[in-house]
């Protein structure tokens, strides 16, 4: 059989029959259900298999909630508190620091490279006493949830490749994403939404022009059924799931249910077995089409839990609704969801962005770990908060230009949090010099990070490998170390 | 393979016996000779390689087991392989070693030896362990081709590729399945060579023909039909990574165009293939390069181009690089380049140094890596391609600045004195202007100068009170601005060049641009390919192109061969359309694959001649129903005993809902168009940069092919098509719910079944019946069953009272899209049978070549 579609040609007649007599039959009987609003009712769990020999050993984690922050967030602003940036504000980084290490071209020829101290008030907070900026307020309530990793660090320079090495595990494009290895490795425990979902957002005034490329949850040479679906933040969520102008839900029924028995027919004449799985296709589709629609009704979401992820949840395509789309995905048993914000890369308008990307993102990255705690699908659901890199301790610009300051790409060190599915709460881990220039302790790098993440979910990064040009390819190339201290 | 070592009788011989022992009931001891190069080298490289392979750097015990010599080592007193001796052979004793330090692979690696593996080892070495290097490493020999092993089989025989893929069949105990019915024919060879069904006039036409040789008529008029170019264009721009922005941020726009139709058109005038390799690698390269050539070094102009903010340009220039080596080696060679990027190949006998020795092959054009100001997609090199209409505007428009220029230049003497040759700039009156007007203005000679000099300066000398001069600049900025627009009339395309000092090419240190080691390289094939004959000296791009269609390279016509097989059979005798090399999956035929190859060659690269070979094939014929057991025993129908059955390519299911409509708009090339798209793609991935301004009329009912690809976010309506991101030669067919969305509500597909229903309800007879039979005949190219008229008649009935009770619905129905609609139509009758149509575009078998 085609590996391609593997898991819905495991579909017979017999199912797919038995199956329309149970919810999907007939015109008379869909156009009742719908009328009762009974495809309102609690979603499907059937799952599709993932691969047999998976998970290799029991998982902490069985979906992950990755909130990616594109543009690279100022760790120094954010988590890594150094005094030593203050007192150094305005002199020359040491060059011993630096150590002749490159830059992007914005900073790369820049002769003055003046410390800049942090633009934000630092405490600790929570029994933890994780030190957390004053402008991530909702953040800073539940430090006692989170894992923060201090030391990571990676070899791009640029968003594009340094976004694309965090997802795929390769800097180049092509590769497939990690959304798509969990699909292809653990299958999906909904067969009425895709596996693998991504949304995207970006900061109100479009300060920063980062683009969202396909090939960030692109499948690369896995089969392209494991690429993620990705949400559009207008209009129909899913390209072309609403039927045309004039075709009702119950003409489109009549409709699937004479094509199922052409096809049926064809079947039984060709033997095509690929057939089969073109009816269950279609199936899917149909029933996409409430289950989507179904998803992104928040009308039965209590006030509370709105006002939490804050006023923008209502709006579509915004990184608050975003989050409570993500919540309300991973109740539907969906593998693998990538929440994407673009706004971070304050070059030289430090002063005015970050507050404003802050806060956009604090409150509904709370409250989506509050509202997974509190519907107790925190214990398995992973929740990752980074962005590809972090932001040079040293000034762009000049430092009597204040307006202007700005901060460049510093892929060197760079801090990022975890909460949830198996990762120990209320920790730091790792450590940078006391410049946050360089990660020093306990250094993790891109793949030591997925190599935890796969970890969590049951995986030995090392044995969930595909073949393609001859060689077997896995998510963390030929490196990777799960790091072990921060497991629960 | 048997047929190169033994001859023929050998070869055949062997076959038989293999197929006796097939037949003959477990448990007699007659041994089927294991293939080195089919059952052992894969094992080998898979489980080795790793650290006794190719790669130097992380080679272990300075042992190598991809080569005959370490593979049969004696040193020590150690023994790697002895043939005939397992117990003197270490490399089976490793492998059944009960000791830990002792066994391989080591414990450490994940790699484990299952049990046929070690069992296949056993008997390779049992058997006198016989050798031969990787086949694909060697240049295809001609095999003769097999003699039939029974009469009835011989009947069928029409080509020498059924002689071959029946023997195997033979062998294996199975027979072809039967010729496939006309009509189903003639919609597969149609589909397949043109993209575009046959229409039912064609068909009957086809039916009526009582002649022998009427389908190879109908082969021979489908390779004519300028669509023929137009449908096999489509691998070659996946495969070429064509698109019509640059990628990354920003995703500028390019003009790439006339290289789409440089290719269409090569295609459909036939174009040796070597001739289409060598203009395509290095036309730009021939003595005397025709603009036609020249064009056609676009093909390596075609990778992403990262301009985003802060990159640095080197690091740009040297991905392009890489690319170029890349998609080249994957082209026409088959081989997997990227691994020896950074290290050794793994597996292959390619060398860290053999890849920057094809690097500094494309190490030598003008590209810098930096975006051009302006025009940022347009990375130069560029050539200009002027229609003659534009040619002569141009010329017009110069000659007027160049009269304007002339008064502005003699009044400029009267108003600036100076020496008589001098320029304006030598007027010390001149040298006081203010602004940039002594450098932009006064420094340039009146016919060069821009229009925003000219500006600069009309604003001054304004204020000077000088009327009739101004008078004359505000001429020469107006003649000169209409010589700009003139300019930008003309069509400019990326295309390859030279440097004249060639640059220095080092190994980079894991391909890190920065990492430069002091290895110096120069141009040159691998090593593993170079011979007596490879041309001596630094090779540049045209000596790599003229090699790679040499008998030197033993992939490039294999490699060529096995892409069309891929486009007529769903797979190539290689799977792995990609990789040829160690690690790839072995030729399903090998023999065939080498047969046609040569044949390619000898047939002088002819691309319509070998396809026409494959069409007229008795294989290519066959029926693809399959019966139980067949299934069974051959699910992937690697074996061939029936006819290919798979849904078509997304593109040519939009062409074809079209071609049904009559909707599709055949005129060929210019630039791509923008059909249907859901609102706001463009605008969401672009943050509103790019605004998606849907075309109309006939650019919706262009041909796929012309669909104005943007590489960020390419056409929603294609789905499994590559990402033109990189070369892609392998196709996707995968069958997800995301896909039945597009044919069920894409506008394109909606609009087309609707066309269809007001077709058939304007230009066939009244009946019902005879209407859906008219629909069946223009979708699926054959007639309407007994059984499918009931259902179709009673969903039909069905339909009317829907839309009956509902005639808001059947008005909106009616009327989607922009196609003229008969406004006599019944709307409710009109959105009765367009639902019934989209359901006949959704059937199986029309989105399925069978």
């Amino acid at each position: 059989m085609d590996p391609l579609t593997e898991g819905h040609a495991l579909f017979t007649r017999r199912q797919f029959f038995g199956r329309s007599a149970l919810g999907l039959g007939t015109a008379a009987l869909s156009s009742l259900l719908s009328r009762d609003g009974l495809f309102a009712a609690p979603p499907s769990r059937r799952g599709v298999p993932g691969l047999p020999e998976l998970p290799h050993f029991a998982p902490k984690a069985k979906r992950v909630i990755y909130l990616f922050q594109n543009g690279a967030p100022s760790h120094v602003d954010l988590f890594d508190y150094k005094p030593a940036l203050k007192q150094w504000h305005g002199r020359q980084i040491p060059d011993a620091v630096v150590g002749g290490k490159r830059f992007s071209t914005m900073t790369g020829d820049q002769a003055e490279r003046p410390v800049l101290g942090e633009i934000t008030q630092f405490a600790q907070h929570g029994q933890s006493g994780a030190w957390i900026s004053s402008f991530l307020p909702r953040t800073a309530e539940i430090a006692d949830e989170l894992c923060f990793v201090k030391s990571m660090h990676t070899e791009s320079v640029n968003h594009a490749p340094g976004i694309t090495y965090f997802l795929t595990g390769s800097e180049m494009a092509g590769r497939p994403s990690m959304g798509a290895w969990l699909s292809y490795g653990l299958g999906s425990e909904n067969e009425d939404l895709p596996s693998f979902v991504v949304m995207t957002s970006r900061d109100k005034e479009a300060s920063c022009g980062q683009i969202f490329y396909d090939f960030y949850w692109g499948s690369g040479f896995l089969p392209s059924k494991y690429q993620g679906a990705a949400f559009r933040g207008s209009g129909d969520p899913v390209l072309y799931l609403s039927n045309p102008p004039g075709m009702s839900r119950e003409v489109r029924r009549g409709l699937l249910d004479d094509l199922a028995h052409l096809n049926e027919i064809k079947r039984e004449d060709f033997g095509d077995p690929e057939i089969t799985t073109r009816i269950a296709a279609y199936e899917m589709a149909y029933r996409m089409q409430t289950s989507v629609p179904e998803l992104t009704d928040f009308s039965q979401e209590s006030a509370s839990v709105l006002d939490m992820y804050g006023p923008d949840v209502r709006r579509q395509g915004s990184f608050a609704y975003n989050c409570l789309m993500a919540r309300r995905l991973a109740e539907r048993g969906v593998r693998f969801i990538q929440v994407m914000h673009a706004g971070w890369d304050q070059h030289r308008n430090l002063n005015s962005q970050l507050k404003i990307q802050c806060d956009d993102t604090d409150a509904p990255s709370a409250a989506l770990i509050r509202d997974l705690k509190q519907r107790g699908l925190l214990e398995d659901t992973l929740v990752i908060w980074g962005g590809e890199f972090g932001r040079t301790p040293f000034l762009q610009g000049k430092i009597d230009d204040v307006k202007n300051w700005g901060r460049d790409h510093h892929p060197y060190a760079f801090s990022l949090w975890m909460a949830g599915g198996g990762v120990k709460p209320g920790m730091s881990y790792g450590a940078t010099d006391e410049f946050g220039f360089n990660a020093v302790d306990r250094r993790v790098h891109v793949h030591d990070f997925q190599a935890t993440v796969m970890h969590l979910l049951g995986i030995n990064h090392e044995r969930l490998t595909y073949k393609f040009q001859g060689r077997n390819f896995r998510l963390t190339d030929v490196h990777g170390h799960v790091v072990r201290d921060i497991l629960s | 393979m048997f047929g190169r070592i033994g001859g023929l009788h050998l070869f055949l011989g062997l076959q038989l016996l293999v197929a006796l022992w097939v037949s003959l009931p477990a448990g007699r001891s007659a041994e089927a000779p294991i293939h080195f190069n089919r059952q052992v080298l894969p094992i080998l490289s898979d489980a080795c390689f790793h650290c006794h392979g190719p790669d130097s750097a992380t080679r272990h015990a300075d042992l190598r087991l991809d080569e005959r010599e370490g593979l049969f080592r004696s040193k020590n007193g150690v023994s790697v392989v002895v043939p005939g001796s397992v117990e003197e052979s270490d490399l089976y004793q490793r492998l059944i070693s009960p000791h830990e330090d002792e066994i391989m692979p080591p414990p450490e690696s994940v790699r484990r030896l299952k049990a046929d593996e070690i069992a296949i080892l056993k008997k390779w070495i049992e058997q006198g362990a016989p050798w031969s290097s990787h086949w694909a490493f060697t240049p295809p020999v001609r095999p003769e081709v097999p003699v039939s092993p029974s009469g009835a089989l011989q009947a069928r025989e029409r080509t020498p590729i059924d002689a071959f893929v029946f023997a195997r069949l033979a062998e294996q105990g199975l027979a072809p399945s039967p010729e496939a019915g006309r009509a189903e024919l003639l919609r597969r060879v149609a589909l397949d060579l043109t993209g575009v069904p046959p229409t039912p006039e064609e068909v009957d036409a086809f039916l009526a023909d009582p002649s022998p040789d009427a389908y190879e008529r109908q082969v021979d008029r489908l390779l004519a039909s300028p669509r023929y170019g137009q449908r096999w264009a489509w691998d070659w721009l996946d495969l070429a990574r064509y698109a019509d922005t640059n990628g990354f941020q920003g995703d500028p726009e390019r003009t790439m165009w006339p290289w789409r139709d440089w290719v269409v058109d090569a295609l459909n005038a036939n174009m040796p293939y070597d001739q289409f390799s060598i203009e395509q690698l290095a036309g730009d390269l021939l003595p005397d390069a025709t603009v036609g050539q020249r064009i056609a070094s676009g093909f390596n102009r075609n990778t992403m181009f990262n301009g985003e903010g802060g990159r640095i340009p080197e690091e740009t220039r040297v991905e392009n690089v890489f690319d170029r080596v890349e998609t080249t080696g994957t082209v026409w060679m088959g081989l997997t380049f990227s691994c020896a990027r950074c290290h050794d190949h793994k597996f292959d006998p390619i060398k860290h140094t053999d890849y920057f020795s094809m690097y500094d092959i494309f190490n030598q054009m003008s590209e810098t890596g930096a975006p051009p100001n302006g025009r940022p997609g347009q990375v130069p090199p560029l050539l200009e391609l002027p229609t003659p209409a534009e040619a002569l505007a141009v010329q017009v428009a110069r000659e007027r600045v160049a009269v304007i220029a002339k008064d502005v230049e003699e009044r400029e003497r009267a108003l600036f004195p100076r020496a008589a040759d001098a320029p304006l700039a030598a007027a010390p009156s001149a040298q006081a202007l203010p602004g940039k007007l002594p450098q932009n203005f006064a420094a340039v000679a009146p016919s060069e100068r821009s229009v925003s000099a000219l500006n600069e300066a009309i604003a001054h000398f304004k204020g000077a009170s000088q009327p009739e001069y101004v008078g004359a600049l505000e001429r020469l900025v107006q003649a000169a601005r209409e010589r700009d627009d003139a300019l930008r009339q003309v069509t400019r395309v990326m295309i390859m060049d030279e440097i004249e000092n060639r640059r220095e090419t080092v190994v980079l240190t894991r391909g890190n641009y920065e990492a430069r080691t002091t290895t110096r390289v120069e141009g040159a094939v691998p090593e593993v390919f170079r011979s007596t004959s490879t041309p001596a000296g630094r090779m540049n791009r045209l000596d790599l192109a003229r090699w790679l269609v040499s008998a030197e390279n033993p992939l490039g016509a294999r490699t060529a061969v096995n892409r069309a097989w891929q486009a007529f059979f769903g797979v190539g005798f290689v799977k792995t359309a990609e990789d040829f090399g160690v690690q790839s999956e072995a030729p399903s035929h090998p023999e065939l694959l080498d047969w046609l190859s040569t044949e390619y060659v000898r047939s002088g690269w002819d691309t319509k001649a070998l396809h026409r070979l494959i069409v007229t094939s008795s294989v290519y014929r066959q029926s693809s129903r399959v019966a139980p057991a067949l299934l069974e025993k051959d699910p992937e129908n690697r074996l061939l005993a029936r006819g290919t059955r798979h849904r078509l390519p997304s593109w040519m299911l939009r062409d074809q809902a079209l071609a049904a409509a009559g909707l599709l708009v055949e005129r060929s090339g210019g630039p791509g168009v923008l059909p249907y798209q859901p609102a706001g793609i463009w605008e969401e991935a672009t943050f509103g940069v790019k605004k998606y301004v849907q075309g109309r009329g006939e650019d919706l009912y262009r041909r796929s092919l012309y669909v104005f690809w943007r590489r960020i976010v390419g056409p929603t309506s294609f789905f499994d098509s590559g990402t033109r991101q990189v070369c892609t030669v392998k196709v996707a067919r995968t069958n997800t719910p995301m896909h039945a969305l597009v044919t069920l509500n894409d506008p394109a597909f909606v609009e087309a079944a609707r066309v269809l229903a007001q077709r058939v309800l304007v230009e066939s007879a009244r009946d019902d019946a005879s209407r859906i039979d008219r629909i069946y005949r223009l979708a699926l190219a054959r007639s309407v069953r007994a059984d499918e008229l009931r259902i179709l008649g009673a969903r039909l009935a069905t339909l009317r009272t829907q839309y009956g009770a509902d005639s808001a619905a059947a008005r909106l129905l009616a009327s989607s899209g922009e196609a003229p609609r008969p406004s006599e139509l019944d709307p409710i009758e009109h959105a009765a049978w367009t639902a019934l149509c989209a359901l006949v575009l959704n059937l199986d078998e029309t989105l399925c070549k069978e």
